[in-house]
């Protein structure tokens, strides 16, 4: 279980590869390695369009490419191109679709190259901040399921959306943002322009016509700014009100609403001083802290749709004895649907005839093929492994398991944010306490010195804004979020990374986590002395290439061996075939066996991972296949302890590969066997134990534990929905990732600290200042722009300094 | 001074002018994808893509 002494990497997509391990493409006369004939099909379905250049500017490696064998069939029915796509008046068909394993804009650049060189594509533009991508296609030149293929084929999945027209929610309401922020922007400029000729005539003298010219033109300009681009607050402040909870909006609305007015009436009547400069910048740099916060908040939900994406993009449907592929949306309970070997189940049911064995790793952790015949259940999201079935389905959508699966998930994430509930009780009383010192200023004020009552409190409103205080966190977090994304770390929940810098725990799933979540071949074994061990693997990889089963993936990385015909494969058995002459059999102890008399037994029993090879004459050899360790998961636990975590292990797996992979790390704790209720309450007593827990998954199963941790990490390479729903992703293969990531969380935190720090000082020394009336409104909005301007310079901070590991 | 009584105005045209092209700019979506295109100008590829593309159905 040794990490491979040299290590290489996959040309396409980067996962780690053990030295010589076969596969490998010319680039521009230069041979790569490659992991799999599907990436090496991706390269050179690239190289050929002259689309190389892709690999000198992506930022990320591609996601693993599949290769052909989805059939996208499916999506050129009528009910299906009726759902996603949308019929132009010239005839031409235009969808979008979310594209999963979009990274960066040289993915994006890729897709849209591709794809416009083919047939028929009228226009197709591709959004890497969204991993949307728009199509707009010729149905009489070229068909749905050719366009989706040949992006499936980069390597890249699409996923077509329900045609809804117009821009996305989250696409309105940035441009929306923006165009406040522009609108409050520009007029700043003019109005401070204005404001500083006031104020120079103001020490110099200016002829009393050209000062009210001034101020009527700040009116012209400030109403569009208070009246459009600032009413996010007035809306705000006024839900809030209504709610019976004043929030933060509450006094911000109040200083801009009143100042503005106050100015109205005083340039109407041609007397008293005018706040619109005040007024307009107030409003343009709340909305910038609003806009940096938005940005944010719009990474973060960046991929939903999480529970569609196990199912299948297709299934076949009989219909008597026809067979017609269609959308699983199209499914309804007493269908009857035939599941190839390879291919997820997408609906639950009972199979009606034949047997296979089904992996369902996804929904109980067990690792191993569960054999399954007639009668029994198949649920949604499980993956066929060896024989083709036919199933009668009783549960489709909201009612099958994976969608209540799915809603444990949901449970389990809306009791979690206790703390942002706290912050906004907070809010609340800071916001009324606000207001009452406003109020206390007034009416002392107008009982000392009338004509400095409206001026003094308009600065205390402004100068407690507690706009230093609120963008402390969010400018911090985008700041540290976009370093790690350029680090190769996801954030998809901000507030997460606070608490990843007090975790002191790291649970680890153990396949595909801590490992690679496929088998390797470990050791050979040859029986009898018949054949050297190289002619044994030779024999192993050429049969092993006729199965679908997935041990036999553990073959596939070996060159391809002698021919093989006459080719037979017993599902949950095994494979044979006529290779030179002679008729060989690999598979399980007994399927071997019955080949040949001569019947001598191995001295042990091989376990489930164990693969046998043998011809008439008896056994040749065993193959030990094992799950790899990834080979940073070593080095990753070690960076981990040297930083104050530790790891631990929580498997469905059982005892013996889990306690193995303990020992190769060096000795952690272990707990095998783990269901996904066990490993929750395993997660439960650690947090009841006092422990700040880090779970890192990836599995569905994972889900409702992943939820349950302090902090959720997810290994990108593993399955979609553990994904969507952990606070942090590791792109690409490896683990390495996590050390960066709990790095750049402590400092992240010091910065908050310092920010917060920072903010409560100013306000704690500006508020008695402009109480007193020592503080013009001018003063109080520049003291708090530079305050902010300061906690963001501080938080920029966080995107310099040692790269990540 | 009496200038500033063309000029203030002229400035207000101006800003007016620009709010609308910053309008259709946001319309049109130049700010929808704002990695994208600094990174096409360096992809396009400037040598002569391969005589016959293969056809992608195939792929």
């Amino acid at each position: 279980m040794d990490a491979p002494t040299r290590e290489t990497r996959c040309f396409h997509c980067g996962t780690a590869l053990a030295a010589g391990s076969g596969c490998s493409v010319r680039v521009d006369g230069i041979a790569r390695p490659v992991c799999c004939a599907g990436c090496a099909a991706a390269v050179e379905l690239i190289l050929s369009q002259g689309l190389s250049r892709y690999y000198e500017f992506r930022a990320q490696p591609a996601p693993r490419a599949a290769g052909a064998g989805r059939d996208w069939t499916a999506f050129d029915r009528e009910a299906a191109l009726r759902r996603y796509t949308h019929e132009r008046a010239d005839g031409e068909r235009e969808l979008s679709m979310q594209i999963e394993g979009l990274h960066c804009a040289a993915c994006a650049w890729l897709i849209e190259n591709s794809l416009v060189r083919a047939a028929g594509v009228r226009q197709v533009s591709v959004n890497p901040a969204s991993a949307r991508a728009e199509l707009r296609y010729d149905p009489g030149r070229t068909t749905l399921s050719q366009l989706l293929g040949a992006i499936h084929a980069l390597g890249f999945v699409p996923l077509p959306l329900s045609f809804s027209g117009g821009p996305a929610a989250e696409t309105s309401e940035r441009r929306a943002a923006l165009t406040r922020l522009g609108v409050a922007g520009l007029g700043m400029m003019q109005v401070t322009t204005y404001t500083v000729s006031l104020y120079a005539g103001l020490m110099q003298g200016i002829a009393p016509e050209i000062e009210q010219f001034l101020r009527f033109v700040s009116l012209l300009v400030a109403t569009p700014v208070v009246l459009y681009a600032a009413q996010p607050f007035f809306r705000s402040a006024w839900r809030s009100l209504r709610a019976g909870r004043p929030g933060m909006d509450v006094p911000v609305a109040l200083s801009i609403g009143a100042a503005y007015a106050w100015s109205v009436v005083a340039t109407l009547r041609g007397r008293g001083a005018v706040y619109f400069d005040s007024v307009v910048m107030f409003t343009f740099f709340l909305l910038l802290g609003r806009y940096v916060e938005m940005a944010l908040r719009h990474r973060a939900g960046l991929r939903h749709d999480a529970l569609a994406r196990l199912l299948p993009v297709s299934v076949l449907r009989l219909n008597g004895v026809r067979a017609e592929r269609v959308t699983p949306d199209e499914l309804a309970a007493g269908d009857r649907l035939r599941v190839l070997p390879g291919e997820r189940v997408a609906a639950d049911g009972r199979i009606a005839s034949g047997r296979t064995e089904v992996d369902e790793s996804l929904l109980t952790g067990e690792s191993a093929a569960q054999p399954r015949g007639v009668g029994d259940r198949l649920v949604a999201g499980t993956l066929n492994l060896t024989g083709a079935v036919e199933m009668t389905v009783t549960r489709v959508g909201q009612d099958s398991s994976l969608a209540a699966v799915s809603r444990l998930l949901e449970r389990a994430q809306s009791s979690r944010p206790r703390t942002a509930d706290l912050a906004d009780r907070v809010a609340a009383w800071f916001v009324t306490g606000v207001l009452l010192l406003a109020v206390a200023v007034g009416l002392y004020w107008l009982h000392a010195d009338a004509s400095r009552a409206f001026p003094t409190v308009l600065a205390v409103l402004v100068v407690t804004c507690p706009c230093a205080l609120s963008l402390a966190t969010p400018a911090a977090l985008a700041a540290a979020t976009a370093r790690l994304a350029r680090a190769g770390v996801l954030v998809t929940r901000g507030r997460a990374l606070e608490r990843l810098a007090g975790a002191d725990c790291v649970v680890f799933d153990k396949t595909g986590t801590l490992t690679r979540g496929e088998p390797r071949i470990e050791s050979v074994t040859v029986l009898g002395e018949r054949l050297p061990a190289a002619r044994c693997l030779e024999l192993a990889a050429a049969l092993e290439s006729h199965s679908s089963h997935p041990l036999a993936r553990a073959f596939a990385a070996l060159p391809p061996g002698p021919a093989v015909s006459g080719v037979a494969a017993v599902a949950g058995s095994g494979v044979e075939g006529l290779i030179e002459g002679t008729r060989y059999r690999i598979g399980r102890l007994g399927y071997v066996l019955g080949l040949g008399t001569a019947a001598a037994a191995p001295a042990a029993e091989g376990d489930a991972t164990s693969v046998v090879l043998g011809d008439g004459a008896g056994l040749l050899a065993t193959f030990r296949l094992a799950d790899a360790l990834r080979a940073d998961a070593r080095a990753t636990l070690a960076r981990l302890g040297e930083l104050g975590l530790r790891a631990q292990i929580a498997s469905g797996d059982r005892p013996g590969p889990v306690q193995a992979a303990a020992q190769a790390l060096g000795g952690i704790a272990a707990h095998a066997g783990l269901g996904a209720a066990d490993k929750l309450s395993h997660v439960r007593a650690l947090h009841a134990a006092g422990h700040r827990v880090v779970m890192v998954g990836d599995g569905v199963n994972d889900a409702p534990v992943l939820a349950a941790a302090d902090v959720s990490v997810a290994i990108g390479a593993g399955t979609d929905l553990a994904r969507v729903n952990a606070d942090l992703v590791l792109l690409g293969e490896g683990l390495g990732g996590l050390v960066g990531a709990v790095e750049t969380s402590r400092r992240l935190l010091r910065v908050i600290r310092e920010n917060l720090g920072w903010a409560l000082l100013y306000n704690l020394t500006a508020v008695p200042l402009a109480a007193c009336g020592w503080i013009e409104p001018w003063m109080a909005v520049i003291g708090m722009s530079a305050s902010s301007l300061l906690v963001v310079l501080n938080a920029m901070r966080l995107l310099g300094g040692r790269p990540c590991t | 001074m009496h200038v500033i009584y063309l000029l203030i105005p002229l400035g207000i045209a101006l800003l007016v002018l620009s709010v609308f092209g910053f309008l259709w700019a946001v319309r049109s979506g130049q700010f929808d994808d704002l990695d994208s295109p600094g990174l096409q100008i360096l992809l396009d590829d400037d040598r002569a893509p391969p005589p016959a593309p293969p056809d992608v159905r195939d792929a």
